[in-house]
């Protein structure tokens, strides 16, 4: 570049032939810049466009049956659906919104529990062939379509060990379902911690058990707070796996293992909309109204959970 | 950058000996660890063979040497960082107060209470700069909760930090500055009162005026604590230390006081390396 003609310290003598050339040359520059810029934006804006576009697609089915539910439900919704229960075809939800409230529980601790050590397993020692195969073995359960679930829940739990329907073997095997979820999603943000922090921690003599506890669970808990969220949104979406296990109840659930059926919304929602009666209709919808908000109030509270965790955190 | 480009020119007309590491005396014969005929290696490869070093205590001893001679992995074995580490193989001993840190009766986190280590890239825990000064504290049971202020005052003030983050104890240590944070880690290594204290590279990320820092904090906290430090910084070594050892193709070439290795080494290696030539 310094020996360009318009470098001001060059010498002023430069030969007309040395000048015309560089101009040109720039000219020349200039023109492949713009049209290497136009095309350049062009194709971004198609990117851009079919970035949008396929946004477009995903949200709006969402936005559609949300909206749709909503309009539905909330002209029409009475606060005594939430305090009777289900009598027949009527009635209210208390007895559905009582046992989904029991499975979100049951589910949050068996699957939570047994994801979040099974993942801490996966990503701390398992780093062998047997790593693998549990790895795969939680990549197949994960694949299992649901009803088999609730086939395998029924014939074991309910016919095999004479459970019946229950809350157990509903719990049990709704947890199996979703117990890969959080045993990954646990795993891979374990994994992702900077290996710094437990270096360090190891450094200052600190257990293995402290350095879990304190450093690098918590600071892996946005991964993990993901993986339960979606198992437990797939737990409370439901219908068919419990339809199997934990059958169908008008009574509150009873809080025992076996012998136990309860009602849950997925079942209301399910069950009666295909009635000939409004007000079963309405129910459905109601239902699914509080499967929503329900939804939202849990990705909610894990917002704020995980970001009260997450002050001092490198990434913020 | 001036500061630090003067000293070193101070560095090289003034024997290592009247440098500031020199102000107090040194009992050779009070050993607080000691490696003997430590040969290190991952899987088949030999990384280090028959290592003997000494280091006294209150003594500040520099490793040397160019990038793969197996600086990292001695340092790192001094405090069994290596051992849970696949195919990490090694024979000899290493000795802490006369006793090997690898005997069955050893406690693996007591051990690491009593060596501490810090590391090339500063690594602050995701808490509050309050609790990164106290979590070793906490976890070794080693005061109670009502010194706690005080003790995280003591140990802030001990590295120079104190003026800058005394209003924001509960914040973040990520919004303080790489120096910062490796005097932070200091603090905190600091604080569960090790004997000896293992730094690799610790000043390799740092700029000048964070450099200067740190060394004058080895410098002063020497006497109490014994100081093995990685670095690829000569002039490092020379203004900081007292004894030096260079690693150099699997082996420990030489090991000496710092000014000797400096000016008079007994090695031909040991000469192209400290003079340039080779590294
Ligand atoms: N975890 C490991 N597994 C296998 N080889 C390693 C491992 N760590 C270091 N090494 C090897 O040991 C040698 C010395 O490395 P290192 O101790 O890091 O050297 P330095 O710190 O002097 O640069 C290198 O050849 C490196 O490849
Ligand atoms: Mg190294």
């Amino acid at each position: 570049m310094s020996e360009l003609p318009n470098n001001p310290s060059s010498p002023q003598s430069q030969s007309d032939a040395d000048r015309l050339n560089f101009e040109t040359l720039s000219k020349l520059v200039e023109v492949q810049g713009i049209k290497s810029n136009t095309t350049r934006g062009f194709k971004a804006r198609i990117a851009w466009s079919l970035s949008y576009l396929t946004l477009l697609l995903v949200i709006t089915p969402a936005v559609l049956i949300v909206g749709h539910v909503v309009l539905q439900a909330l002209p029409h919704f009475q606060f005594s659906v939430l305090t009777s229960n289900t009598t027949g075809l009527g009635g209210g939800l208390k007895n559905e919104i009582a046992g989904t409230l029991v499975i979100v529980l049951g589910v949050l601790v068996i699957a939570g529990g047994l994801g979040i050590l099974s993942g801490i397993y996966l990503s701390n020692y398992a780093k062998n062939k047997f790593g693998n195969f549990l790895r795969s073995s939680s990549e197949v359960l994960a694949g299992i379509p649901s009803i088999v679930f609730g086939y395998v829940g029924y014939i074991a739990l309910v016919v095999h060990f004479h459970w019946g329907f229950s809350l157990g073997a509903g719990l049990i095997t709704l947890s199996l379902m979703v117990v890969p979820y959080v045993s990954k999603t646990t795993e891979v943000a374990l994994r992702q911690v900077p290996s710094g922090y437990s270096e360090g921690g190891e450094a200052l003599g600190l257990s293995e058990g402290y350095i879990l506890r304190r450093i690098t669970l918590k600071s892996a808990l946005p991964g993990v707070v993901t993986g339960i969220i979606v198992a437990v949104a797939i737990a409370t979406g439901e219908t068919a796996p419990l339809l199997y296990t934990a059958g169908y109840s008008q009574n509150l659930p009873k809080l025992a293992v076996t012998h136990s059926p309860l009602g849950y919304l997925t079942y209301a929602v399910w069950t009666f909309y295909n009635q000939p009666s409004k007000a079963a209709v309405q129910l459905s919808y109601d239902a699914a109204f509080l499967l929503i908000v329900g939804v939202v109030l849990l990705i909610v509270i894990s917002r704020i959970v995980v970001s009260a965790s997450q002050k001092h955190s490198e990434n913020r | 950058m001036f500061e630090s480009a003067s000293r070193g020119e101070v560095a090289d007309t003034v024997p290592a000996e009247k440098g500031r590491s020199e102000l107090y005396e040194l009992d050779p014969s009070d050993i607080v660890l000691k490696t003997k005929s430590l040969t290190l290696g991952f899987g088949g490869s030999t990384v280090l063979d028959g290592v003997s070093l000494e280091f006294p205590r209150g003594s500040i001893t520099s490793l040397i040497g160019p990038s793969g001679s197996g600086k990292t992995t001695f340092l790192r074995s001094l405090n069994r960082m290596n051992d849970g580490i696949r195919g990490y193989r090694r024979q000899g001993e290493v000795l802490l107060d006369s006793a090997s840190i690898w005997d069955s009766a050893v406690n693996l986190l007591q051990l690491r209470r009593r060596v501490g280590m810090l590391f090339q890239r500063a690594n602050p825990f995701p808490m509050s700069i309050r609790e990164n000064v106290l979590v070793g504290v906490k976890a070794h049971g080693l005061a109670k909760r009502n010194d706690f202020d005080e003790i995280t005052e003591t140990l802030l003030k001990e590295v120079g930090l104190w003026k800058a983050v005394s209003d924001r104890l509960n914040g973040s240590p990520f919004s303080l500055s790489g120096g910062q944070q490796q005097l932070l880690c200091l603090a905190r290594a600091l604080a569960v009162r090790p004997e000896v204290l293992l730094l690799d590279e610790p000043t390799s990320a740092l700029d000048p005026f964070s450099i200067e820092l740190v060394e004058n904090l080895i410098a002063k906290l020497a006497p109490k604590v014994t100081f093995v430090v990685v670095t690829h910084n000569l002039a490092q070594a020379r203004r900081l230390s007292h004894a030096t050892a260079f690693f150099f193709q699997g082996r420990l070439a030489e090991y000496g006081p710092t000014n000797k290795i400096f000016t008079a080494p007994s090695q031909l290696d040991t000469q192209r390396y400290v003079s340039g030539s080779i590294g």
